[in-house]
């Protein structure tokens, strides 16, 4: 890792995240750490979570990147709620 | 006894289309209607309200909506409005509806309401004109959807927004941004109705359960939150008190 991974660089991150017109993504928690930069989240397609990944790989191409980032299910529920 | 499912902060756009379909069209089997909180979208485009529609067009159940702050991000409400209208998705903003379903008549209000905060640390219409304008825009949209609420002629109402009306369901979000998540104003319009249930998204990291001040349940239903295709909620203890007091009346 040789670019400096700061508040600033966070704040970008997160920004290009929101605002990149492919993306309009927010659900994304990034965490500065000694070695690399990490993503964590859910999102609702691999499409995206790939896309999130490359984008912010080719934002900053100096720095680790590590991600965690699932695809949330989609299933059909098993149980209801009663409101009683 | 009606079954209300619902969902929000579905994001389709082409990458999502057929991940909601398999357990949609189970929905006539565990639900009289589907209500979606808003976030249809990722940017709010026609081609993606196109995929929405796609999506969630053409169920075995009613689909009534409100958009959320994504899906105004392209400034196309109206045209996203209405390609979600032509696939039969009933879209709220500042007004209801009212389902027959077996008889009963259930009573949808929806607003996309706003943020602003809650109480103790709300934003206030004081300061600078576009921190005004900010709170403004909540209490008219709060006041919109009171009104709407108290003026539905129904046996079961509930109260639809993308924005939270209290900060139980935020629990998981960074405090700091509170104020851009919901608003009290939101949870005081719902008060002002005898309202059986509110359903909320937008708080992706939020928690599921909540209630107002006045005793409302509130729900989460944001998709992140609940991480299935939907929530189902049953709503039979207000029917069975209003055919108690109809017994009542009778005698």
């Amino acid at each position: 890792m040789n670019q400096t991974l700061d508040e600033y660089t966070e704040a970008e991150v997160q920004r290009l995240l929101t605002e990149h017109p492919s993306l309009g993504e927010q659900g994304i928690t990034l965490t500065r750490r000694e070695h690399c930069l990490t993503l964590t989240g859910e999102v609702e397609s691999a499409e995206r979570r790939d896309e999130i990944v490359r984008l912010v790989n080719e934002a900053l191409p100096d720095v680790d990147l590590c991600w965690d980032i699932g695809i949330i299910r989609a299933g059909a529920p098993t149980e209801h709620e009663e409101l009683t | 006894m009606i079954r209300v499912a619902a969902v929000g902060d579905v994001h389709v756009d082409a990458d999502v289309v057929g991940r909601y379909r398999p357990a949609l069209e189970q929905l006539g089997d565990c639900a009289d209607v589907l209500l979606l909180a808003g976030d249809l979208t990722r940017h709010g485009t026609v081609a993606e309200a196109k995929c929405v529609a796609t999506e969630f067009g053409g169920l075995p159940v009613p689909v009534v909506a409100v958009l959320g702050n994504h899906d105004y991000h392209s400034d196309q409400p109206a045209e996203v409005t209405a390609v979600l209208e032509d696939a039969g998705i009933t879209v709220l903003e500042c007004s209801g509806t009212v389902l027959t379903v077996g008889g009963t008549r259930l009573g949808i209000a929806g607003a996309k309401g706003f943020g602003g905060g809650f109480a103790g640390r709300c934003a206030s219409d004081f300061g600078e004109p576009e921190t005004k304008a900010f709170i403004r825009t909540t209490q008219r949209i709060a006041e919109c959807l009171g009104t709407t609420l108290r003026s539905l002629e129904c046996d079961v109402l509930v109260a639809l927004t993308h924005y939270a009306p209290v900060p139980d369901t935020l629990a998981g979000e960074p405090l700091e941004i509170y104020p851009f998540l919901g608003s009290y104003l939101l949870g005081q319009a719902i008060d002002s109705a005898p309202t059986a249930l509110a359903v909320h998204g937008h708080a992706h990291a939020g928690t599921e359960r909540g209630i107002t001040p006045g005793g409302v349940r509130v729900r989460n239903v944001a998709h992140p939150v609940i991480k299935q295709a939907y929530s189902v909620f049953h709503l039979g203890e207000q029917l069975e008190t209003k055919a108690l007091s109809a017994t009542g009346s009778a005698r």
